[in-house]
């Protein structure tokens, strides 16, 4: 299916919001909206669900306490048995500090490839960037995508411009 | 803005200022404007200063790496540590840089957590500060070892010695506390730097730039869906480089007080090197971000606000590591052991190593006191000066620690001297040009405020104009 991008520039963030809880009701789905900094109102005209990361965290976190406390029995009470000043091979208040490290580590690991494997980065090339006005969205600018059907391009734009857009761009797909 | 407004705003602002200090962003700088001013330095040419410092620390880089290779070469007989003062310049300069790279984290993680808006730009350069100074610190454990070329025993592999590390040491717990260190405040400070690596890609004037850039941010488009996980995982980030940053500097006390010597067997130890690490840190964000701010003109970005608060929590902090000081002081002598006492009022106080431990007490306990004062927190050069004496004073602390302490062993027949030899002295001297190397490229290629954040506060403080704004009229009518 040939398919085609709608990229609009809006001026302030009322206007982008509106505009994406009209084409949601329209019925396209495939939105997005990009800003130079987070914005608040727009998880929710997107439709965007609460974000997983606190999760994968949490997993990460618990694996990485889990396996270092593990790691530090194993390898001094079971596999290397290691006599310092006949105190318990199995000794927890020494395991303390480093558990609490690798559980540190392995959260901030997990949260971090998370973020990217969600955002879906790396990336280096979009149908996005084909757009020149499109580097003002890192800087000061807002602007709002769809992915539609190449025959609904034509109506998506007319609607983004009614919603108050500044500017409208079409990227077919392929047309690199 | 008209005329008859322009009085009375200025009323308003300088009762505000009275009020809350100096504002923590001059004006209103629109967006485009503010990404200029702060990406300048990487857009600029390359300005003469810039390159005669950075001539200037790579030749002392080169120093510290050929007094690293002449150390490999001839082994630690090479330095002046010998028994009973086994360790010196190595764990000192260990210790000082790891508590240096402290203020970054604690200014980018636990004031975020407290949503402190002077926060924001000044975390970007004291999270690469730390970055650089963990780096340096790394080295030291590295090139104490007898067998550097072994340094990966310390680390669980399965290897054909069929052993494994002893985890009952804090030496231990160290290497996993700062390597963990070092990799959490990487990502902290790279996910911080993802927007800010998009906006230089999108404002790059070449394509070698574009190209550049373009690889390190990942193909960052600023999207909602994207900017959803980011949040959150900026804050967790946050808040699991807090405890982490207090558990370094107690894991680094630990090497000392888990042991039974005299002047290291104290339990005020890890609080108390938690303070002094902070203490260095702001210190040192101090001692580079003063003229930074005055060359790349960020005064408006990094302004009066900033660095008052930051000498607030200076004085802070030295006061705890002087209530430190007056502790193990007062232990020693409650305590009535002997070697702990002849510690602290004979070896520290009065002998051979006297000068350094009377340098110590003024630098981090007299110095500091000046800043209770308004004038001298405002005139920049007075508080440049003294970041530079406490950082001097925080290195004078950790000799006082390690070398007194381990120059009067508990038998008079083996007490020993120490004298640091011309190599450690280049390696000293050699790890603060290598930090200053990595600082100024950092300072060349990489936006030193984010200006992500600072639009980010430029709307809250917009937001919060507007809710004063909005009250006062409604107590009018």
């Amino acid at each position: 299916m040939a398919t085609s991008w709608v990229l609009a520039e809006y001026g302030d963030e009322a206007a982008l919001c509106a505009a994406a809880r009209r084409l949601r009701a329209l019925g396209h789905r495939s939105l997005d909206a990009y800003s130079p900094i987070p914005l608040h109102e727009v998880d929710e005209a997107l439709g965007l669900r609460r974000s997983p990361v606190p999760l994968i965290a949490l997993l990460g976190g618990v694996s990485g306490a889990a396996g270092g406390y593990l790691m530090q029995w194993w390898m001094n009470a079971v596999d290397f048995p290691i006599n310092v000043a006949n105190r318990g091979f199995h000794s927890p208040p020494t395991n303390i500090p480093i558990t609490f490290e690798t559980g540190v580590l392995l959260a901030s690991l997990s949260i971090v490839i998370g973020l990217i494997a969600l955002a879906g980065l790396p990336r280096l090339h979009h149908p996005v960037f084909e757009v020149e006005g499109f580097r003002t969205a890192s800087v000061d600018a807002l602007w709002l995508s769809a992915e539609v059907k190449r025959e609904d391009e034509e109506a998506v734009a007319r609607e983004m411009e009614k919603c108050g857009a500044l500017q409208v761009s079409r990227v077919p797909e392929g047309s690199r | 803005m008209s005329e008859q407004a322009e009085p009375r705003h200025m009323r308003e602002r300088e009762l505000s200022e009275l009020l809350e200090g100096p504002p923590v962003l001059v004006g209103s700088p629109e967006d485009r404007k503010l990404n200029e001013d702060i990406f300048r330095p990487v857009w600029e040419q390359t300005r003469r200063g810039w390159l005669a410092l950075f001539g200037i620390t790579m030749g002392l880089t080169g120093l510290l790496f050929s007094a690293i290779a002449y150390t490999f070469a001839k082994g630690i007989g090479a330095w002046g540590n010998n028994i009973p003062v086994a360790w010196a310049y190595d764990i000192i300069n260990f210790v000082w840089w790891i508590g240096i790279g402290h203020a970054g984290t604690l200014i980018s993680a636990i004031l975020l957590l407290f949503q402190q808006k002077w926060r924001t730009s000044i975390n970007r350069m004291a999270e690469a500060m730390t970055l650089f100074a963990v780096i340096q610190a790394l080295l030291f454990p590295m090139i104490h070892l007898g067998r550097p070329w072994f340094f990966f025993w310390l680390f669980p592999y399965p290897s054909a010695l069929g052993t494994w590390p002893n985890f009952k040491s804090p030496l231990l717990w160290d290497v996993f506390a700062v390597s963990t260190y070092f990799t959490v405040s990487l990502l902290f400070w790279y996910v911080g730097l993802l927007p800010d690596l998009a906006a230089l890609r999108d404002t790059s004037k070449s394509k070698a730039a574009r190209v550049a850039y373009g690889i390190f941010a990942l193909g960052w488009r600023g999207s909602a869906r994207a900017w959803r996980h980011y949040r959150i995982a900026y804050l967790l980030l946050a808040g699991l480089a807090t405890p982490l940053v207090l558990s370094v500097h107690t894991i680094v006390s630990f090497d000392f007080a888990v042991s039974q010597l005299p002047g290291w067997h104290t339990t005020i130890f890890p609080p108390y090197f938690v303070a002094g690490a902070i203490f260095s840190g702001f210190a040192m964000v101090l001692t580079l971000m003063i003229p930074a701010r005055k060359v790349f003109g960020f005064k408006h970005v990094i302004t009066q606000r900033h660095l008052d608060n930051m000498a607030k929590v200076m004085l802070a902090t030295g006061l705890m590591v002087s209530y430190g000081y007056l502790t193990e002081t007062f232990i020693a002598w409650y305590s009535g052991n002997p070697f702990e006492s002849f510690v602290f009022f004979n070896t520290r106080a009065r002998g051979p190593y006297a000068p350094i431990y009377w340098l110590m007490i003024t630098c981090n306990v007299v110095v500091p006191q000046v800043l209770w004062w308004r004038k001298a927190r405002e005139n920049t050069i007075f508080l440049w000066v003294v970041s530079i004496l406490v950082n001097v004073g925080m290195w004078t602390e950790r000799f006082v620690i390690i070398v007194t302490s381990l120059h009067r062993d508990f038998l008079p027949s083996s007490w020993a001297m120490y004298r640091p030899t011309i190599v450690d002295w280049s390696i000293l001297v050699g790890t603060i040009g290598f930090f200053g190397f990595l600082f100024l490229l950092f300072l060349r290629f990489v936006p030193s405020v984010a200006a992500s954040e600072v639009k980010e506060l430029r709307r809250e403080l917009e937001h919060e104009k507007h809710a004063q704004s909005h009250e006062r009229s409604a107590h009018g009518s």
